[in-house]
């Protein structure tokens, strides 16, 4: 891991792990609905809490929106050229097309990010918070690596195909 | 399967049969339609009851602007199905719908016309390049001065093998100029496409042992060469002028010194857009599936975080082992 990047992740942890404090909650404005406050066109302000931001460059940035009983976690994926641009959007959306599997991945990014997740209190009690940020921070470490890697693979083998063909003129 | 072969595997296997069945006695009867790379179809069928004979029958899109370019299509296939015995280029039973075709005589032919049956695509497509090559060697013959005026006048033959993507062929006294024309269908492939065309620029200079493969160039305009014939093609819409790619092989005459060369060079070349196609799918395919498992890692480390549903001080067993349900 490269010397900037643990610091980023450590602050993400820190930060996910006291925005991670959910209690269930259910809608002041609606009689029997239990919804996610950060999703809502909230009319209570107090249900919100302050956003944090942490960036470690302007590629590669994380939004964290917490409130009384759901967390939305926005990751921006960092798109050096236009490969990784294709890349990391093919790759999130994949992801996000098996989104029930993943029970916290949210199927449309906030704008502006390439990836959101959606962790409510419902995932807090049937999930090890812990465990949970884990993974989150497993996601975010592993997806800068696979990117890279795929890119990498597409050289390689797009230097292995233009080779093949041209081999066939030597004579 | 890293390279693309120059003949249809189908006509093949078909005719093999058929010689086969014919062989033993009791001819097959056939009607098949096979396709082939760019929009090509291949029809096989007997000729009318008489099943010693088969009727092989082609249509392609390039046909036409083959044949423009030097007007003898039809003399030039007669003599490369001479070449082998069995097979005729005959024009009184040419198929409706059809641009050629050929009847297979079952009790004649061998293995190698069945080859050269398979290569009817080629075969159509090289035309315009084995008038180049002919156009470039006579080039070489004449004087210094002459080459070059001669040389430039020399008109760039133009194969319009699929709806908006042409193959551009200029012949000059010491090389031959092979432009394709290729369009992106989707913005992925377009990225994809310039990765694999700058490796195909770059190839030569980085490998030593492809050194004297053809040199290869890439822009987004139309190259010198051909930018008069250009003009004339390019009824293609804005929309996809910006998805418009040029590819440029320059042939050495070291390509096309021999009958054999000429005929790997131009099979090689006439595949070059679907192998270089052919190449970003599969890039494509991997990645789709690369993806899937790495999915299947990330639910791994989530389902880790899910607390077990119940503990086994909870749960009670009978003697056996199975869970007791309440």
């Amino acid at each position: 891991m490269s010397q900037s990047l643990r610091p980023y992740l450590t602050a993400v942890r820190y930060s996910l792990q006291a925005a991670l404090n959910l209690s269930n909650f259910s809608s002041q404005e609606v009689e029997r609905h239990n919804r996610p406050e950060v999703e809502v066109d909230n009319t209570s302000a107090e249900l919100l809490l302050q956003p944090m931001h942490i960036a470690r460059n302007e590629h590669e940035q994380v939004l964290i929106e917490p409130s009384v009983n759901s967390v939305r976690m926005s990751i921006k994926v960092k798109q050096a050229d236009e490969i990784e641009q294709i890349l990391v959007h093919k790759f999130t959306s994949f992801l996000e097309q098996r989104a029930e599997n993943f029970y916290v991945l949210r199927r449309v990014p906030v704008p502006g990010y390439s990836i959101s997740f959606l962790i409510t209190n419902k995932h807090t009690e049937t999930m090890i918070t812990e465990k949970l940020i884990e993974f989150i921070i497993d996601f975010m470490e592993e997806v800068d690596k696979e990117i890279s890697e795929m890119k990498l693979f597409l050289n390689a083998r797009a230097r292995f195909a233009a080779e093949a063909y041209l081999e066939q003129f030597v004579y | 399967m890293l390279h693309l072969k120059p003949y249809n595997l189908l006509v093949q296997k078909t005719l093999t049969e058929a010689l086969e069945a014919y062989n033993n006695g009791s001819p097959l009867t056939l009607d098949r339609i096979i396709s082939d790379f760019d929009y090509t179809t291949l029809h096989i069928t007997n000729d009318g009851t008489d099943k010693s004979n088969l009727l092989v029958s082609i249509r392609t899109k390039a046909t036409q602007s083959c044949n423009e370019s030097g007007n003898d299509l039809q003399g030039f296939l007669q003599a490369k199905f001479d070449e082998v015995p069995g097979l005729a280029l005959s024009s009184a039973k040419k198929e409706a719908g059809y641009d050629f075709t050929i009847t297979v005589d079952l009790s004649q032919i061998t293995a190698q016309s069945i080859v050269q049956a398979s290569l009817f695509k080629i075969l159509v497509m090289s035309y315009p390049f084995y008038l180049a090559f002919g156009q470039s060697n006579a080039l070489s013959q004449l004087n210094e001065i002459d080459q070059v005026e001669k040389s430039k006048e020399a008109r760039a033959m133009v194969i319009k093998y699929r709806d908006d993507e042409n193959i551009y062929i200029k012949p000059s006294f010491d090389r031959i100029t092979v432009i394709f024309e290729t369009i992106f269908q989707d913005e992925t492939d377009k990225v994809f496409g310039k990765v694999f065309l700058q490796e195909f620029v770059d190839a030569r200079k980085r490998n030593r042992s492809i050194q004297s493969a053809p040199q290869v160039l890439f822009s987004h305009e139309p190259p010198l060469e051909i930018q008069e014939v250009a003009q004339q093609h390019a009824h293609v819409a804005g929309a996809k002028k910006s998805t418009r790619r040029f590819i440029t092989f320059v042939l050495f005459p070291r390509h096309y010194s021999s009958d054999e060369l000429m005929f790997t060079s131009v099979s090689q070349l006439a595949l070059f857009r679907n192998y270089f196609h052919y190449h970003i799918k599969c890039a494509k395919a991997y990645m789709h599936s690369r993806m899937r498992y790495r999915v299947d890692t990330f639910i791994k480390v989530l389902n880790r975080a899910k607390l077990d549903e119940e503990t086994e001080s909870d749960s009670r067993r009978t003697i056996t082992g199975r869970k007791m349900v309440y």
